[in-house]
């Protein structure tokens, strides 16, 4: 399975000076976080929050992920910059969107300085060169060799979503969504894009990937906005229409707020059973090891997931103020949790056959990994069963 | 009391051309630290994160000045037993240590993301901060102004 066409391998840097407490975090079994009903411990707050920060190194020649059996995997591609999503053409062509994180906003408080620092530990595998570009894989007889790897669209601005509708190939950067021409068996597009709506950017741009996706009719995008903040510190503000999943008129580019509460949806996708909408949603840091759990969930229109007032439902997060409780009265609860600090990217549903029939009827969650637990979490391909009605089940490890 | 001579006042080890840096510095930490108690009820008042963003600038400029006053102080304090031998001069000392440490806490309570990184804790730390910082500013006032700690003339 390749999936995750990652270069990276981690390894495990003890975020040394802030882990004060011997690396105990308390933390329980993060199985007892996955499903329809996690458990929920008390809330905590911390003098220095527990942290663990995976070090990026190289894989060794030869040294891929390890796969349950039945599964095979290699890498497809190397000498990538940053891959961070997947979108595969009707075709079969690859395309790898490569992108650079936006200009970071200035400095509002010493943290930052500090956060800014650590966080460089855990994504700086170097120069990234010339990224924020899409790079297009093209394997004609599908033995995962691809007979070419070719840059197919360059100078994007933070990009991350991909969609296609007919001919017009959409790419979310993190401040617009933009439409260019394609056709079946393009490799490379030189056509300058043409707008079809802003999004939601800088200057504080703190969840800048923007997840995408054509309704099954082609007629709407939905575009995933993450929110702004951990949990409301940059103002509420900066907060205008983020933490939100935006529909998107394909005809005309106008939006209105499909589904919020949703702190950084990402992997956008449609169930092919049901139909509806599903996402993968990365929630709040720094209550706990084991708080908040991050989530699958399908989307319903016009629902309020709770960031930033509540969590799972109607657990009030005491950090925003002024509190709204008619807002946190309407919180419902996701479907199915993935555990604590897993920060899923990307989910996909297995429609083809080229995979063994135990993986018909599910989803796929890749999972980033977690910073803010002691025991890491993640760093992993989830599968998760559906069963019959969208009900899904126990996740198997891929 | 009638002024000593200059022999037998208590001298400043941590000094330029006689100018005692501890003075020097202090103003800093006292500053900082009131104002972080201000913004900080700004903020209670407001929610408004601006408030509290100044809040957490104030604890950490106060908290690194004022390590750098009680480096100079502790100088002036080991090195000198006519220094040590005052009334206010321990009490003076460990009542600021009480405040740095405060301070340093306060300001890791500010790192917390919005509300509580203020309420109720951080302000709570901020209150207590400021109300001893009066008591060891007069007794350090009372070593120079008494006493003539560091003056020349």
């Amino acid at each position: 399975m390749m999936m995750r066409s990652h270069l990276f391998r981690s390894t495990l840097l003890c975020g040394s000076l802030l882990c004060l407490a011997g690396c105990n975090d308390g933390s329980g079994d993060p199985k007892a976080q996955i499903g329809a009903n996690p458990s929920l411990p008390e809330l905590q707050q911390y003098l220095l929050p527990p942290m663990h920060i995976a070090r990026v190194v190289g894989w060794k020649n030869g040294e891929t992920p390890s796969v349950t059996k039945g599964l095979k995997i290699q890498a497809m591609a190397t000498g990538l910059q940053h891959p961070r999503s997947l979108y595969t053409l009707p075709n079969g062509d690859v395309l790898v969107v490569e992108p650079k994180a936006p200009k970071a906003a200035a400095i509002k408080r010493p943290k930052e300085i500090v956060m800014g620092l650590i966080e460089s530990w855990a994504t700086s595998g170097g120069n990234t060169g010339e990224s924020n570009r899409i790079t297009l894989l093209h394997d004609s007889n599908g033995d995962g060799v691809p007979d070419q790897q070719s840059v197919f669209l360059d100078h994007l601005n933070s990009p991350f979503g991909v969609a296609l509708v007919g001919n017009d190939l959409y790419v979310a950067n993190t401040d617009a969504i933009v439409k260019y021409p394609y056709h079946d068996g393009d490799t490379r597009i030189t056509a300058p894009g043409e707008t079809l709506t802003p999004l939601p950017g800088g200057p504080i741009d703190h969840h800048w990937t923007k997840s995408l996706v054509a309704s099954p009719d082609g007629s709407k995008l939905y575009v995933g906005v993450g929110s702004n903040s951990n949990i409301t510190e940059n103002g509420m503000e900066a907060e205008k229409n983020r933490a939100d999943i935006l529909e998107v008129d394909r005809a005309t580019g106008r939006y209105r707020i499909f589904s919020s509460g949703l702190r950084n949806p990402n992997g956008l996708t449609f169930e092919p059973t049901s139909g509806a909408l599903w996402t993968v949603v990365n929630e709040r840091d720094e209550i706990g090891p084991d708080l908040v759990p991050d989530y699958m969930t399908s989307v319903k229109d016009g629902a309020f997931y709770g960031w930033p007032y509540s969590y799972y439902g109607q657990h009030v997060d005491p950090r925003v103020q002024p509190r709204r409780p008619d807002l946190v009265a309407k919180a419902i609860p996701p479907d199915y949790a993935l555990s604590s600090h897993v920060a899923p990217l990307g989910m996909v549903f297995n429609t083809a056959n080229g995979l063994p029939q135990s993986y018909r009827g599910g989803a796929f969650v890749g999972e980033h990994g977690s910073w803010n637990r002691q025991v890491l979490n993640g760093y992993k391909v989830v599968f998760v069963p559906f069963q019959a009605a969208s009900r899904v089940a126990w996740p198997r490890m891929s | 009391m009638t002024s000593l001579p200059y022999e037998e006042r208590p001298h400043s080890t941590a000094q330029i051309a006689h100018h005692p840096l501890h003075p020097m510095l202090v103003p800093v930490p006292i500053v900082c630290l009131i104002g972080a108690l201000l913004t900080d009820i700004m903020y209670c008042v407001t929610a408004e994160m601006m408030w509290a963003d100044f809040s957490a600038w104030l604890l950490v400029v106060g908290v690194i000045v004022g390590v750098l006053a009680a480096i100079a102080g502790l100088i002036d304090l080991l090195s000198s037993p006519a220094i040590r031998s005052l009334t206010p001069a321990w009490p003076h000392a460990l009542g600021n240590v009480v405040v740095l440490v405060l301070a340093f806490f306060n300001a890791l309570i500010h790192t917390r993301d919005a509300w509580t990184s203020v309420v109720p804790t951080g302000l709570i730390l901020s209150i207590i901060t400021v109300l001893i910082l009066p008591v060891t500013g007069w007794l350090g006032w009372a070593m120079v102004y008494r006493h003539g700690v560091g003056v020349v003339r």
